[in-house]
């Protein structure tokens, strides 16, 4: 989700509808309103509609599914003798430009094209690292031609909003953008650049523009590079810039690109072909429709189609980058005929759902647990790595240190969690059920293992105190009568632990805790604890 | 000990075996309020039983009423003055002060007396007022006619009052004997017990406390969940919480550059992963790099992360080719690197569900998404377009919960052919995924998802234990 801010009344004007009716014609096109204050309003556009991160791009769609506009709409294009000389720039190789006329920027639409500028930056651009743009007032660039190229780190220019010439190195170091950004696209101590023909600079991508040729109130005509590491997304990029600034009354002004990239002109204004089954369309959505209704639906969706038999050929226009092919189509037939327009439609219940073992021996567990008067708690998975002992998953980037590891025994969590309640109500008995992560020779070399912790806390506690539920426990949702040996882990108090065995195997612990054990983990009450391992309980049984 | 008293009305009540308070009042002569203090202590120390209690509207004689009866209505003394010849009119005036006109008045009403030049004389020989008869019988508890009551009302001689009434049984003697505080066997088989008195215990008192064993809240909520999606059909399946990206975006066709891959949106963890099937991760390969224009990097993809959504198990069982007609539901905890608060955990449950069947299509989905919310306990949603990089068309789901409108609450689509063919799945297939903590905060009224997982055991003791849903 992206978040755009826009002046409540200009959109409203454009639209010609209430507020109300504005939260519903975007609810339709995957968007929410939120007010920010008495003139401005939020808009959350979803991450796939590009097109629609500023006000021209909206009123397009909103015209579309009102039925106020259909189809894609004619974009006035001319020819300009801007030229673009395109070098080799190793770290950052593809650059368009374009000119778009009469965007005649006042206060509104200059903060407008600034915010749209950063969410392109910040979606497609992932942060710029994959597209940047710069624009320029095109009454500022001094040269038809316009080179990009690479500069040394010591070539020297005034970056925005700044009153001295800086070296390259100096904005990366002295700028917040420069910090940001700058180790983006060095390499080989040469940053990408921006030229006129007579070596001024009109931007470092992806850091800054240059203040010279900086879009202002007044702005009447601007230049646009668009630059980045992928030939398509800049194209994508350079397209719904264009496109939207002309919804807006923009003329587009074509540009001649030259050298080392395979584009004659831009912007491309790339329009694809998808085709698509309209029965496949239909019957992915489940409505009975005729072609001709479908060509309808899209052209609310502003993208024009023909039907050539039972096939759809759709010109998808620049500006819907998303849509790649016939499931995409589908949805926004499904979106132009109105998601709650749809009835849904009952499947039949002719299978049976079944629980996983896992969940059979839960249930199990837990009302016997819950029988022997223990109270069932829930801890977090994630837990101290100082805590745990043995082989555990430890998080490369935790963002606490009390959650940097994954538990890989119900022991340490429970001895936690009595830490936590010596003040509570004497005695405390507890048990959980939960998942732990343990190693193991699957396809990731972990797995989960589901194990039953039960303790009690008391002033005074005996290991046949415990020992005699587990065994009431194990004995109940087995129908095996475990038996127990010598345990002398560290856990616990010599000669007061055991192992639980079923069959032979080893299946849990239980015993006193190991005053040493008690006092790391600030507990200073006698407990015994007791673990047990259903998921091999479950194939012992 | 009991007292004098006591005995007397212990021994009373013996005599007839049942009784009632008005009888004993009667009898021994005791006021009423008496009776009762005495009846309830010897059935408190257990001699004799209460066995009715009723409340009835009783005639009952007024303070007039009483001072009449013991000294006389003002005309029966009038006539006993004039029993001894005729009487001057102030000389009876004197005599009986205030009650001289009620005397007259009803005397010569009832044509007892003639007055004659200033002198009262009797017209009868002796007289007795009926009322005293009737308060009497008033005073016995026995009833009277209407016209009766009328009259005695009428001269302000009885009232109606709201009396308790109280049935009373003999149980045993007193006697002296010593306390027990245990029963045991032995006293029972041996009828010992009869010689001794219980000790009694102050049975208003509170209990100590006693830790019961109880479900946590929580995880009843998610064990309903799970019997809604079985209810619906769905089996149950599961996997591990360590997990390659490839299964938790790979093969969800989420780019490898896309945001929600990046550090701080998943937690990594040490080590590589191994998918088997070569054949997949080519073709995996071939939509990534044909659909995104990238080159798409196998390790990458083999690295690990703690799963972020338990979608990653519906791609492992996509990964095994199920045949439809297939369902199945997981619920898990997934992991993400979130600032902690009272709405943000690092750790929380998703609900994910896959279905695959020949015919399935948008309209079906929406469908089992209604029935899913409807077993919840949510009547009312409805349906917002949504992006989603494996699913298309993709839905958002709004449910109304009453105090806060319109909630979002789960997201699903049809799965993209980019997700379901390179697993060698090409019938449609729906799947969704919803949080579980935030509609259990709305089902529970938690307001901290903390509270979730509390580890404050006073807290899960004294939650009560949700009767209904």
């Amino acid at each position: 989700m992206v978040t755009i801010t826009l002046r409540k009344s200009r959109l409203l004007e454009k639209l010609k509808l209430t507020e109300g009716e504005l939260e519903e014609v975007l609810f339709n096109l995957k968007s929410e309103v939120e007010p920010v204050d008495q003139e401005n309003i939020a808009i959350e556009i979803n991450a796939d509609r590009l097109d629609m991160l500023n006000l021209g791009g909206i009123v397009r769609a909103a015209k579309g599914i009102m039925g106020v506009e259909l189809g894609e709409p004619k974009y006035k294009v001319v020819d300009t003798d801007y030229v673009l000389e395109v070098r080799r720039v190793e770290s950052r190789p593809y650059a368009l430009g374009a000119v778009v006329y009469n965007v005649d920027l006042d206060q509104e639409k200059l903060r407008e094209l600034i915010q749209f500028q950063e969410k392109l930056h910040d979606t497609i651009g992932r942060r710029r690292k994959k597209v940047a743009i710069g624009i320029h007032d095109l009454k500022k660039v001094d040269t038809k031609r316009i080179v990009y190229s690479t500069v040394p780190l010591n070539y020297k220019f005034v970056p925005l909003n700044q009153k001295e010439a800086m070296t390259v190195s100096e904005v990366m170091e002295r700028t917040d953008q420069g910090k940001k950004y700058g180790n983006l696209s060095v390499y080989n101590n040469l940053s990408p650049a921006i030229l006129q023909e007579d070596g001024q600079v009109l931007s470092v991508p992806p850091v800054i523009n240059s203040e010279k040729t900086k879009i202002e109130e007044g702005t009447k005509d601007v230049f646009i590079d668009v630059t980045g590491t992928n030939l398509q997304a800049v194209m994508e990029t350079l397209d719904i810039l264009v496109t939207n600034l002309a919804e807006e009354g923009g003329v587009i002004g074509r540009v001649k690109v030259t050298g080392a990239i395979d584009v004659n002109s831009s912007p491309v204004l790339n329009h694809r072909v998808v085709e698509a089954r309209v029965d496949y369309v239909l019957k992915r959505i489940g409505v009975e429709l005729g072609g001709e209704d479908v060509v309808r639906y899209l052209s609310m969706m502003r993208m024009n189609s023909s039907l050539e038999g039972d096939v759809l050929k759709v010109t998808v226009p620049p500006y819907r980058t998303d849509v790649m092919r016939d499931v995409d189509l589908a949805e926004d037939v499904a979106m132009a005929i109105g998601y709650n327009k749809l009835e849904p439609l009952q499947i039949g219940a002719t299978i049976f759902g079944k629980f996983l073992k896992e969940t059979s021996l839960y249930t199990a567990f837990r009302e016997l647990s819950v029988g022997a008067g223990l109270q069932e708690i829930y801890s977090l998975v994630l837990t101290k790595s100082n805590h745990l002992e043995g082989n555990f998953v430890r998080l490369l980037n935790p963002i606490s240190a009390e959650y940097d590891a994954v538990r890989n025994s119900l022991i340490w969590t429970t001895l936690r969690f009595l830490s936590r309640n010596q003040r509570a109500r004497f005695p405390v008995k507890v048990f959980e059920i939960g998942e732990v992560v343990v190693p193991s020779n699957s396809d990731t070399g972990f797995r989960n293992d589901l194990r039953e912790v039960m303790a009690v806390m008391d002033s005074k506690v005996s290991f046949e105190q415990l020992q005699s539920l587990l065994h009431q426990v194990i004995v109940n949702a087995t129908d095996i009568e475990p038996s127990y040996e010598e345990n002398d882990d560290r856990l616990f108090i010599p000669g007061r632990g055991a192992t639980v065995i079923l069959k032979g195997e080893k299946v849990g612990i239980v015993g006193e805790v190991n005053p040493e054990v008690l006092v790391k983990f600030d507990v200073f009450y006698p407990v015994v604890i007791s673990e047990i391992y259903l998921g091999k309980i479950a194939n012992l049984i | 000990m009991l007292s004098e008293l006591e005995l007397r009305v212990l021994s009373f009540i013996k005599d007839k075996g049942v009784t009632s308070s008005t009888e004993i009042s009667a009898s021994l002569g005791l006021p009423k309020s008496s009776v009762f203090s005495v009846v309830y202590h010897l059935a408190s120390e257990g001699y004799v039983r209460v066995v009715n209690t009723k409340k009835e509207r009783k005639l009952v004689l007024t303070e007039e009423g009483e001072t009449r009866l013991k000294e006389g209505f003002p005309e029966e003394n009038l006539l006993r003055m004039l029993s001894r010849g005729p009487v001057k009119v102030q000389e009876a005036k004197d005599a009986l002060g205030k009650d001289f006109e009620i005397a007259m008045s009803w005397a010569k009403k009832r044509g007892l007396i003639n007055v004659q030049r200033g002198e009262i004389a009797s017209l009868v020989q002796t007289y007795v007022a009926p009322e005293r008869e009737l308060l009497e019988k008033v005073k016995r508890g026995e009833r009277l006619g209407d016209n009766e009551v009328t009259l005695l009302k009428g001269r302000n001689l009885v009232e109606e009052k709201e009396e308790t009434e109280i049935e009373v049984e003999f149980l045993r003697e007193p006697g002296l004997r010593s306390a027990l505080l245990f029963l045991t066997p032995e006293l029972i088989r041996s009828g010992e017990w009869r010689k001794y008195e219980f000790k009694k215990f102050n049975v208003r008192a509170l209990p100590p406390y006693v830790p019961i064993g109880k479900k946590h809240y929580f995880r009843e909520f998610i064990e309903r969940a799970k019997e809604v999606m079985v209810s619906l059909g769905f089996s149950e399946v599961k996997s591990d919480y360590v997990e390659m990206e490839f299964y938790n975006f790979d093969m969800l066709f989420q780019p490898q550059d896309h945001p929600a891959r990046e550090i701080h949106d998943s937690f990594r963890v040490e080590g590589r992963g191994e998918v088997k099937d070569e054949g997949l991760l080519r073709r995996v390969k071939e939509v990534h790099e044909r659909w995104w224009n990238y080159k798409w990097d196998q390790e990458v993809a083999l690295r690990l992360v703690m799963r972020s959504q338990t979608t990653a198990t519906t791609a492992r069982v996509l990964s095994t080719s199920p045949k439809p007609p297939a369902r199945v539901f997981t619920i898990g905890k997934v992991f993400r690197p979130d600032a902690i608060d009272a709405t943000h955990l690092i750790e929380f449950h998703q609900l994910d569900g896959l279905i695959v069947e020949e015919d399935f299509n948008f309209r079906k989905l929406l469908g089992v998404l209604k029935e899913i919310f409807a077993g919840l306990g949510i009547k009312e949603i409805k349906f917002k377009p949504a992006y989603f990089p494996f699913t298309e068309p993709s839905v958002e789901v709004y449910g109304w919960i009453g105090k806060l409108g319109w909630v979002e609450m789960a997201g699903a689509g049809l799965l993209r052919p980019e997700v379901t063919e390179p697993a060698g799945v090409y019938s449609p297939a729906g799947a969704w995924g919803l949080g579980l903590d935030r509609l259990a905060m709305l089902f529970l009224g938690v307001k901290d998802i903390r509270d979730l997982y509390s580890d404050d055991i006073e807290f899960l003791r004294n939650r009560k234990v949700e009767a209904q849903w």
